[in-house]
């Protein structure tokens, strides 16, 4: 998957834009976990990357959020418009498009990883995320770094863990569907 | 949900203007909704109406659009009236609830922001054709291309998501009502069957979905698609009515902040 730019298949084009779509899908699956109802957002962030690498990851979730900007509600609670982007929690929506690029480029830097592998990646691409919406979040809602976290972070945690794995057991089953075909 | 904003083909001053204008103008929107205080509030709730009305659109219809959204923004506004400190101006008897001042002025705030936000964006896309706005998209993220950044391909992207989202939506019912019907434990059982049947929802959705985007792909290759530069049938143009509007939009722009900077001058 180490392509240039320039050439990107027209069908990893497609397999990105689906995933746009799904991440626009995503946010109205919500699954009762406590402490807070997850959705499938993040998940879809994690397998973008996984599955398609880097590149067309971060392709993908930079059409989902031009997706709200054109007034789609596919942002996280049915919220559409640039103001989001802009607003405290607009930092994870552009920690999206960095944590897909990193995760999926650490995925594919073997050529067929391993569970725990994966786990890895994602997580180090989960990272990316929250550290971006965190400090989106300190510097426009003006909070201290303890409460931005204990807002921002604490209550997806346990939800996040649990789809990290989720997402390396999904990308492990689907992978073979796409490969040696982007 | 899928159907909140759809275009409707009317031949309005709204539906005429260029693409370009409507969205810079949503983004402007946007933006002095989140800055609103007091008056501003009816200024800009006053300007978004006398669109409405330019546009003739029936209030049913943004009100069938808007539905599913104002229970959000009724839930919002009891989320800060009930817990923010302040004032106390009212004590519920036998709840151990009060209600505030500042709670009250703030859920109002913030649910009115909800729904104009959402008015906005529905108001964008009830009187633009989805390709008309890829198109504008496409020309107001023009610059980036200097920064290697393919935007002819993240339009043609843009615009087949927006294909494939109804179709994934309705894909995902029917694969949850059918795994429901095998005995799925998505909405009762443990958090670890929850996972469990979380996958047995996610592969079914993403391989049929993977399928779909290979089907496409394939269509539009028998079909001789190329990159690069592309044409449309609609023609953008920049005329008296876009001076007209974007003028509007100044005036507008310049109230709001010339308020703002009444109120809080720059230290």
């Amino acid at each position: 998957m180490n392509k240039t730019p320039e050439k990107t298949s027209l069908r990893g084009m497609a397999y990105a834009s689906m995933f746009s779509a799904l991440m626009a899908i995503g946010a109205y699956i919500m699954i009762p976990l406590p402490p807070v109802p997850i959705t499938m957002q993040t998940l879809f962030v994690m397998l973008s990357g996984a599955l398609l690498g880097g590149y067309l990851g971060a392709l993908s979730q930079i059409g989902y959020i031009l997706l709200g900007i054109i007034g789609l509600p596919v942002f996280a609670g049915g919220r559409a418009g640039i103001g989001v982007l802009i607003g405290p929690t607009g930092g994870y929506l552009i920690g999206f498009v960095a944590g897909a690029f990193i995760l999926g480029k650490l995925t594919s830097l073997r050529r067929d990883p391993g569970v725990f592998w994966l786990m890895g990646a994602i997580t180090a691409g989960m990272i990316v995320v929250y550290t971006l919406g965190i400090i989106q979040l300190m510097i426009v809602a003006k909070l201290s770094f303890l409460k931005a976290v204990s807002v921002g972070l604490l209550p997806p945690l346990p939800g996040d863990a649990a789809k990290i794995i989720a997402a390396s057991l999904i990308c492990r089953k689907i992978r073979r569907h796409i490969f040696n075909r982007i | 949900m899928i159907t909140l904003g759809q275009y409707i083909n009317n031949n309005s001053f709204g539906h005429r203007l260029d693409a370009r204008v409507k969205i810079l103008a949503t983004v402007i929107l946007s933006l002095l909704i989140f800055q609103a205080r007091g008056w501003e509030i009816f200024l800009i709730s006053s300007f978004v109406f006398i669109v409405c009305f330019i546009c003739r659109l029936n209030f049913f219809s943004i009100w069938k659009a808007l539905q599913p959204l104002v229970w959000f923004a009724v839930l919002l506004f009891a989320l800060h009236l009930f817990f923010t400190d302040g004032t106390v101006l009212f004590t519920a008897p036998y709840l151990p609830v009060e209600i505030t001042a500042e709670g009250l002025s703030r859920g109002l705030i913030i649910a009115w922001q909800f729904i104009a936000l959402a008015l906005c964006g529905v108001l964008l896309t009830m009187v633009t054709s989805p390709s008309d706005l890829v198109h504008g998209l496409t020309y107001l993220l023009g610059p980036l291309k200097y920064l290697r950044v393919p935007v002819q391909d993240i339009a043609v992207m843009v615009s087949m998501s927006l294909r494939f989202v109804p179709t994934l939506l309705e894909e995902y019912d029917r694969i949850k009502q059918a795994q429901i019907a095998r005995g799925s434990a998505i909405e009762t059982g443990r958090p670890a069957r929850k996972i469990k049947s979380l996958a047995a929802l996610i592969i079914p959705l993403m391989v049929s979905a993977f399928r779909r985007a290979d089907d496409l792909t394939e269509a539009m290759e028998a079909r001789g698609y190329a990159r690069g530069p592309r044409t449309t049938l609609n023609q953008q143009h920049f005329g008296r009515e876009e001076v007209f509007a974007l003028l509007v939009l100044g005036v507008l722009l310049s109230l709001v902040l010339t308020s703002q900077f009444l109120r809080a001058p720059f230290p």
